[in-house]
C-alpha cells in the first residue's frame, strides 16, 4: 500500500519526458515490420501495413497521457492560464461584471453574516453551543417562555440529569447609589451562586460568588460590569470592598466583570440569589434558567426530561398545573418569530439581488459570447471538445465571480459596520456581528455557484455552434432567435424581482413615514422625558408618590426656559396601559365580551405640555382624581366609539383592573383631539386620559417642554428632593419615538438599498441588452432611415422588445408582490402598512425608469446617419 | 478474431501482469507472447497495450528500464515489482473465482436445455 502510494506520489510530481513513449512507439512499429518482413513480405509493403495495423499515435499519446495521477490538474491550469488572458484582453468588459458581482455577493455576505450572526452562531462563550435558556411554557398554550419558581428551580435541578449547569437568574432595574454620588439605574439581576463558572468567567478585579454569598445571612455583595465600573467609579480600582446601597439596601461591592461581559443579557450588576420572602413561594415566579447541556444531550432530550419532572411536580403541587418547560438555544429563545421572518426575509431579498447580477452578467456574457463564435469556432475545429470549451469559459466565469466576490466582501465589511452601528443600542450584547468560518465557506459558495450559475448558459450556448458557418461569415446573423428569447426572459425576471424588492422596502419606507407623522401637534423636538420609578420600600403608598410630584412639578416649571412640565405614565407615542371598560346602565356579564382601552395617567398641564387641543369640555383640574371626583378625558375617536352621536361630557364608565375588579365610576369632562399613543402594533384601542391621583403608579414619566436641553436642571431638581433618585431614560421625546421606531427604519434603510441595487441592476441590464440589438441592427435600421423612416417609428422598432419585457416583468411581479404584501402585515408585531397602494407607486417608478432604461440606447438608433449605417461592418 | 477492446474490464491488465511474472519484456514482446499464448485469440494493438502498461506503472505495479533488445535495438523493458505479484495474485484468484462461476451458471444451463 505505502509503496503504491509513494509511486503514486512520484509520478503526480514528475512527470514522464514525451520523447520516452515516441522512442518506445517507434521501437514497436519497426519490430512490426521486421516480423513481416521475416514472414516474406517486401520491406516496402511491410512498412505500409505495419503503419495501417498501427493506428493514430496521438490518441496513444493522449491517452496514455491520462493514466498519470494527476492529468487533470494540468489541463486546468492551462484553462486557467487561458481565462486569467481572455479576462485581461476584455478589460472594461470584465470590470463591469466584476463591480456587479461585487454588489451581489457582497450584499449576501453581508446579509448572511447577520443572520448567522442573529440565527446560527452560539452565544460568545466557552462550550457556547451547549449552552442553553431554561424557561417555562404553558402546556395549553404557544406560550414558551415563562419564568418559575424558585422551589421549581430546586426540584427540576436536583432531578434533571441532562444538565452539566443549570442555574437560575431574575432580573430587576437595580438603583446604585452611595454618599456623595448621583444614584445611577442599571440592570441588575440575582443569579444562583454558579453562574461565574457557567460561563468560565472571571472576575476582572476582585472576585466572582463563593457558594457561601448565596447562604442566607451572609454579606450582601455585589458584582458591577466594566462599563459601570468605568462610568461611574472612573475605573478605580480601589472600587472592590466598597460598601454601596443597591435599591436602598447596603452591599460591598466584591468584583468587577472583564469589559464586554453581560450575561445573560445586557447586564450591569450581579447579585447572589437568597431564596427569602416571596421567592421561597412556589408561585411566585419569577426566575430564568440558564443551563450548559451534557455533551451529547439534544434540546428535546432535556426538555422531555424536564417536562416528566414538571409533570411531578405539578401532581404534588396544584399551583404548578399545566406548566411545563422549554429548552431552547439563545437564538431561538430571544430571536423568535418577527425578527427570525424579518432577517429571513433579507436573505431572500439579497438572494434577489444575486439572481438579479447574476442574469445581468449572464445577459453580458451572452451579447459578448456571439462576438466569440469565431474563437470558439476556431477552438473546436483545432479538436477542441465540447466540454472543454464549456469547461473553459465556467473557469472564466468562476474566476469572475470570486474576483468581485473578493471585492464585495469589502463591501460586505463595511455594510456589517454600519448595520453593527445602526442597532447597537437596541440588540442584546452577546449578538456578534463578525465573519466565521461559517460565513467564508458560503461566500466561497457563493462565488463558485454565482459563477456557475452566470456562466452556464453562456457557455453552452457558445460551445453550441456549427464551425462551418462561423468561419465562413462574419460574426453577425448568427445571433439566432434563441440567443434573443433567452436573454430577454433573463430581463423580464429582473424587473419582476425588482418589483417584488421595491415593493417590500416600500412597505417599510411607508409604514415609517407614517409612524412619524402622527401627532403633528406635538413638538418632540422641544420636549424632554426622563422615567422615575418611586421604589416601594421607599414610597409605600400613592399618597406619598403624589406628595413627592406635587412638590417636584412646581420646581421643574420654574426651570430656566422650561415652558411646560407635567407628568404622565407615558409620553404621547411610548406606549399605555390596557383595561377593560364598562358604561353606566350597559352592563356586560362576560368578562371576555368587555371592550379595551389605552389609558394615560396624567398630571394637570399635561395637554398643554404636550399642545394636545382640547375639542370640549375642560381640562383636569386639582380636586379630579380625588376620591368621589373621578374624572377622565376622551379622544374625538374613544367618544365617538362609546358614544356615537351623543354629548359624552358628563357621561359615566368604569375600569376593570387585570384581577377583574371594577374601578370606581369615572365621568367624562373632556374630549381632546386624536392622538397615537402606540406607535407599534396595529390593532389601537380607544385612548382615554385620567388624573394621575387616580392611577397612581411608580412609575411615571416627567414630560418637560424646554427650548433649551434641561436634562442637567432636570437631575438637580428630582435630586434636591431625592438624593437616591436616579432620572431613567432621559431623551429628547424626538430620540425616543425614533428609538421607537428603529426596526422600521434600519430595516426600511436596508430594504431599501437593497431594492435600489437591484433597480439599478436591472436598468443597466435592459440598457445593455437594447444597446447590444440595436447595434447588430445598425445596418438594417440604415436601410429603413434610407427608405424614409419617421424617428418615431425607429425609436418604436427599437424600443418594442424592451418595452415588452418591462410590461411581462411588472405583470409576473405584481403577481409576486401581492403575496409578500399580506406576509409582511401579518408579522406579529405588526407595524408594517398593508396598504396596496404602494405597490402600483413602485410598479410606476420601476417602469419610468425601466422606459429611461431603454429610451437612451434607442435615442442613439435614431440620430443613425443612413450612409454610415449601410457601410457599417 | 476478438480484439482487446472485446476483453473484460481489467483482464488486459491481468493478462500484461502475468506475461510479464515469467520475464522481463518490451511492449512488442508481450503482445508477441500473449498473441502466441492465446493461440493468435488475443491481439493487442499498441493503442491498448501502451496506455495499459503506463496505468500499471503509474500504479506501481510494474517499473520499465531501459535496455537492449534481442536484436541489440534500444528497447524498455517491463518488469514485475513486489506489489506487482500481489496484486497478480490477487487478480488471479478473482479469475478464478469469477470464471468457476460463469462456468456453474453455462454449466446448469447446458444441463437445463438437454
Amino acid at each position: 500500500m505505502i509503496a503504491e502510494f509513494l509511486t503514486w506520489v512520484r509520478f503526480l510530481v514528475f512527470r514522464k519526458k514525451h520523447s520516452e513513449l515516441d522512442d518506445e512507439l517507434r521501437f514497436h512499429l519497426e519490430q512490426s515490420i521486421a516480423a513481416k518482413v521475416a514472414a516474406g513480405v517486401s520491406p516496402s509493403d511491410a512498412r505500409r501495413q505495419s503503419m495501417i495495423e498501427f493506428g493514430g499515435i496521438e490518441t496513444t499519446r493522449e491517452q496514455c497521457d491520462r493514466e498519470r495521477p494527476g492529468w487533470w490538474a494540468g489541463i486546468i491550469s492551462q484553462d486557467a492560464r487561458y481565462a486569467v488572458r481572455s479576462i485581461l484582453a476584455h478589460r472594461w468588459f470584465s470590470a463591469a461584471i466584476v463591480a456587479t458581482l461585487a454588489l451581489g455577493i457582497g450584499l449576501n455576505t453581508m446579509v448572511f453574516t447577520l443572520v448567522n450572526a442573529v440565527l446560527l452562531k452560539p452565544y460568545p462563550v466557552p462550550n457556547g453551543d451547549r449552552l442553553v435558556s431554561i424557561a417555562g411554557r404553558n402546556l395549553s398554550s404557544d406560550d414558551r417562555s415563562l419564568p418559575f419558581s424558585y422551589p421549581d428551580f430546586q426540584d427540576y435541578k436536583a432531578q434533571a440529569s441532562s444538565f452539566e449547569f443549570f442555574e437560575a437568574v431574575t432580573a430587576q432595574p437595580g438603583v446604585l447609589s452611595e454618599p456623595g454620588n448621583p444614584p445611577d439605574q442599571y440592570q441588575l439581576v440575582r443569579a444562583t451562586s454558579r453562574i461565574f463558572s457557567m460561563v468560565q468567567a472571571k472576575a476582572f478585579l476582585g472576585r466572582t460568588f463563593l457558594p457561601a454569598d448565596a447562604q442566607p445571612g451572609s454579606a450582601p455583595v455585589v458584582v458591577i460590569g466594566y462599563n459601570v465600573w468605568q462610568e461611574r467609579y472612573a475605573s478605580l480600582p480601589g472600587v472592590i470592598g466598597r460598601q454601596v446601597h443597591v435599591n436602598g439596601q447596603p452591599a460591598n461591592i466584591i468584583g468587577v466583570m472583564p469589559k464586554g461581559f453581560r450575561f445573560p443579557d445586557n447586564v450591569d450588576l450581579w447579585m447572589p440569589l437568597l431564596p427569602i420572602l416571596d421567592l421561597a413561594k412556589r408561585d411566585s415566579r419569577t426566575l430564568w434558567g440558564y443551563g450548559i447541556l451534557k455533551s451529547g444531550v439534544t434540546l428535546q432530550r432535556a426538555g422531555a426530561e424536564l417536562d416528566g419532572i414538571a409533570g411531578r411536580i405539578a401532581s404534588q403541587f396544584p399551583a404548578d398545573k399545566g406548566l411545563g418547560m422549554s429548552v431552547l438555544t439563545f437564538q431561538q429563545r430571544v430571536n423568535g418569530g418577527p425578527i427570525r421572518i424579518v432577517f429571513l426575509l433579507m436573505l431572500a431579498a439579497v438572494g434577489f439581488v444575486l439572481l438579479i447580477a447574476c442574469a445581468d452578467v449572464a445577459n453580458m456574457m451572452l451579447s459578448r459570447s456571439l462576438n466569440r463564435q469565431r474563437e470558439m469556432s476556431i477552438r473546436t475545429a483545432l479538436g477542441a471538445s465540447r466540454w472543454r470549451i464549456v469547461r473553459q469559459l465556467l473557469i472564466e466565469s468562476v474566476f469572475l465571480s470570486t474576483l468581485g466576490g473578493i471585492l464585495g466582501l469589502g463591501l460586505a465589511a463595511s455594510g456589517i459596520y454600519w448595520f453593527d452601528l445602526a442597532t447597537s443600542t437596541i440588540r442584546p450584547t452577546w449578538i456578534l456581528f463578525t465573519m466565521n468560518y461559517t460565513v467564508f465557506g458560503y461566500f466561497a459558495a457563493l462565488c463558485i455557484l454565482s459563477g456557475l450559475l452566470f456562466g452556464i448558459l453562456p457557455a453552452l450556448r457558445s460551445s453550441k455552434i456549427n464551425v462551418v458557418d462561423v468561419l465562413k461569415e462574419g460574426t453577425h446573423n448568427i445571433t439566432g432567435h434563441r440567443g434573443a428569447w433567452l436573454s430577454s426572459a433573463l430581463v423580464v425576471f429582473q424587473f419582476a424581482l425588482t418589483l417584488v424588492l421595491l415593493t417590500g422596502a416600500g412597505i417599510f419606507v411607508r409604514s415609517l413615514l407614517d409612524r412619524l407623522a402622527v401627532n403633528p401637534f406635538v413638538p418632540a423636538d422641544q420636549i424632554t422625558t426622563a422615567r422615575l420609578h418611586l421604589t416601594e420600600d421607599r414610597y409605600k403608598d400613592n399618597e406619598a408618590r403624589i406628595h413627592f410630584y406635587d412638590q417636584l412639578l412646581p420646581r421643574l416649571r420654574s426651570i430656566a426656559g422650561v415652558s411646560h412640565a407635567a407628568i404622565a405614565s407615558g409620553a404621547p407615542g411610548m406606549g399605555s396601559a390596557d383595561e377593560q371598560i364598562e358604561l353606566e346602565h350597559v352592563p356586560i356579564s362576560n368578562p371576555a365580551e368587555r371592550p379595551w382601552i389605552s389609558f394615560v395617567a396624567q398630571s394637570p398641564g399635561y395637554f398643554d405640555t404636550i399642545h394636545l387641543p382640547l375639542q370640549q369640555g375642560r381640562d383636569f383640574n386639582q380636586t379630579d382624581g380625588a376620591s368621589n371626583h373621578e374624572a377622565a378625558v376622551l379622544t374625538r375617536a374613544a367618544a365617538a366609539r362609546f358614544w356615537p352621536g351623543e354629548n359624552p361630557i358628563g357621561r359615566r364608565f368604569r375600569l376593570f383592573d387585570d384581577k377583574n375588579k371594577p374601578g370606581p365610576w369615572i365621568t367624562v369632562i373632556g374630549i381632546s383631539a386624536n392622538m397615537v399613543q402606540e406607535l407599534q402594533g396595529r390593532d389601537h384601542k380607544p385612548l382615554l386620559f385620567v388624573p394621575y391621583r387616580q392611577e397612581g403608579w411608580d412609575n411615571m414619566a416627567l414630560v418637560v417642554e424646554s427650548a433649551a436641553d434641561p436634562l442637567q436642571a432636570m437631575r438637580k431638581t428630582v435630586q434636591s428632593l431625592d438624593n437616591e433618585l436616579p432620572l431613567n431614560e432621559p431623551l429628547r421625546l424626538k430620540d425616543a419615538i425614533a428609538e421607537q421606531l428603529w426596526f422600521l427604519r434600519v430595516f426600511g434603510e436596508v430594504f431599501l438599498a437593497f431594492a435600489l441595487v437591484a433597480m439599478l441592476m436591472a436598468s443597466v441590464g435592459i440598457y445593455a441588452v437594447i444597446a447590444h440589438a440595436t447595434g447588430s441592427r445598425t445596418r438594417e435600421i440604415g436601410v429603413r432611415v434610407a427608405l424614409g423612416a419617421s424617428r418615431r417609428n425607429i425609436l418604436f422598432l427599437v424600443m418594442r422588445r424592451g418595452l415588452w419585457q418591462i410590461g411581462c416583468g411588472l405583470a409576473l411581479g405584481l403577481i409576486a408582490a401581492f403575496p409578500l404584501t399580506h406576509l409582511m402585515a401579518s408579522l406579529p408585531n405588526g407595524s408594517l402598512s398593508s396598504d396596496p397602494s404602494v405597490i402600483f407607486v413602485v410598479a410606476f417608478t420601476l417602469a419610468t425608469v425601466g422606459v429611461f432604461a431603454c429610451w437612451l440606447p434607442a435615442r442613439r438608433a435614431t440620430g443613425l446617419d443612413p450612409i454610415r449605417a449601410i457601410r457599417y461592418e | 478474431m476478438p480484439t482487446s477492446t472485446d476483453l473484460l474490464q481489467g483482464t488486459l491488465d491481468l493478462l500484461i501482469l502475468q506475461t510479464l511474472a515469467l520475464e522481463p519484456m518490451h511492449g512488442w514482446g508481450i503482445t508477441q507472447r500473449i498473441q502466441q499464448v492465446s493461440k493468435d485469440v488475443f491481439q493487442i494493438g499498441q493503442g491498448s497495450l501502451y496506455p495499459a502498461l503506463y496505468r500499471l506503472e503509474y500504479k506501481g505495479w510494474i517499473k520499465a528500464e531501459w535496455g537492449n533488445s534481442e536484436n541489440n535495438r534500444r528497447a524498455k523493458f517491463y518488469s514485475l515489482t513486489a506489489a506487482g505479484r500481489k496484486q497478480l495474485r490477487s487478480e488471479v484468484e478473482t479469475w478464478d473465482r469469477l470464471s468457476s462461476a460463469v462456468g456453474l451458471v453455462l454449466g446448469r444451463a447446458v444441463e437445463a436445455s438437454q
